[in-house]
């Protein structure tokens, strides 16, 4: 039992390095991903297909202006907080 | 559209990893070393099939984005597999091959869970992001198990020469890839160059294991004084 459990213990000190050195190698950060495998090239990521310009958000219907919010009615000026 | 230049290094990269297969096979070590043999009959079966897709559907398919990065992740478990097979060759001799095989699935299963865990957040294309995130820890958990063996086989005096030059080109390899990587998360502007010379680092192992197959004897056996000695 106490054999596994220094197994469990390595293991998980191995993940630890091995996430570690992930980090440190990744830097900044910019978004490249390790291919590792075979000789064919690399396409772009899958969730990066083709270089066209990214769509607008599907709540963004039209290009007309944001109507004010609904607890914000008339135009007059916003008063101070009741506790200040 | 890859150029000739690419397809040149990708038949190359095939010729290899169909010769390591043969090579095993010829050299009657075909089963002793059966994972690694299986990871290179896998990698060579999967460029075949990308060449396929990329032919008929084009470089930035859908299907070709696809399959490439599903098939990446799973041969990179094959190749997960074939270092774990050379942990238990290197352990055999101290009984403690059950202790390995332990360790090497709790390892992929606590692996499995920290990417869960990292991608849980997205949104959208979840398995995706878990089969890519996947496939590059494992990477990096590979990278890690390379050296710690390396260090079991000096401290063991493990003097097998075609197995010092399995694990010691596997290491080589994983550093080549991890290299490659930091260059392009830390100097971005150099990307283009590092992701082009990709295809020339998948070259190694399989051209490494095919010449350890090919010229090393499964009997040849190592001087201790070549290794560096440790006290043990």
């Amino acid at each position: 039992m106490s054999k596994k459990l220094v197994v469990v213990a390595l293991a998980m000190l191995v993940l630890v390095g091995a996430m570690g050195l992930k980090t440190v190698v990744a830097g900044s950060g910019s978004g490249a991903v390790l291919m590792a495998n075979g000789g064919a090239p690399a396409p772009p990521t899958p969730w990066k297909n083709g270089g066209a310009p990214a769509p607008p958000t599907p709540w963004k219907n039209g290009g007309a202006p944001a109507p004010p919010t609904p607890w914000k009615n008339g135009g007059a000026p916003a008063p101070p907080t009741p506790w200040k | 559209m890859p150029g000739p230049l690419e397809f040149f290094i990708w038949c190359a990269c095939f010729v290899l990893e169909v010769s390591v297969v043969v090579c095993a096979i010829r050299g009657k070590v075909f089963r002793r070393y059966l994972p690694l043999n299986l990871y290179m009959a896998a990698s060579a079966i999967g460029d075949v099939l990308r060449f396929r897709i990329l032919f008929h559907y084009g470089f930035t398919s859908k299907e070709y984005i696809y399959f490439y990065y599903y098939s990446d992740a799973l041969l990179t478990i094959a190749l997960y597999l074939a270092l774990i097979s050379l942990f238990v060759h290197v352990f055999r001799e101290l009984g403690a091959e059950k202790y390995v095989l332990f360790g090497a699935c709790f390892l992929l299963a606590g692996t499995a869970l920290f990417s869960y865990l990292v991608i849980q957040q997205s949104t959208t294309k979840l398995v995706t992001h878990f089969v890519v995130e996947l496939s590059q820890n494992l990477y990096f958990v590979g990278l890690v198990l390379t050296y710690v063996l390396w260090g079991a086989i000096l401290k063991l005096r493990e003097t097998r020469a075609q197995l010092v030059q399995l694990v010691l080109s596997l290491g080589i390899y994983f550093s080549l890839f991890a290299a490659n990587y930091a260059i392009r998360n830390l100097y971005p502007p150099v990307s283009p160059v590092a992701i082009a010379l990709l295809q020339v680092l998948g070259c190694f192992l399989p051209g490494a294991w095919a010449y350890a197959f090919l010229r090393l004897s499964s009997h040849a056996r190592l001087t201790p004084s070549n290794l560096a000695v440790i006290p043990r």
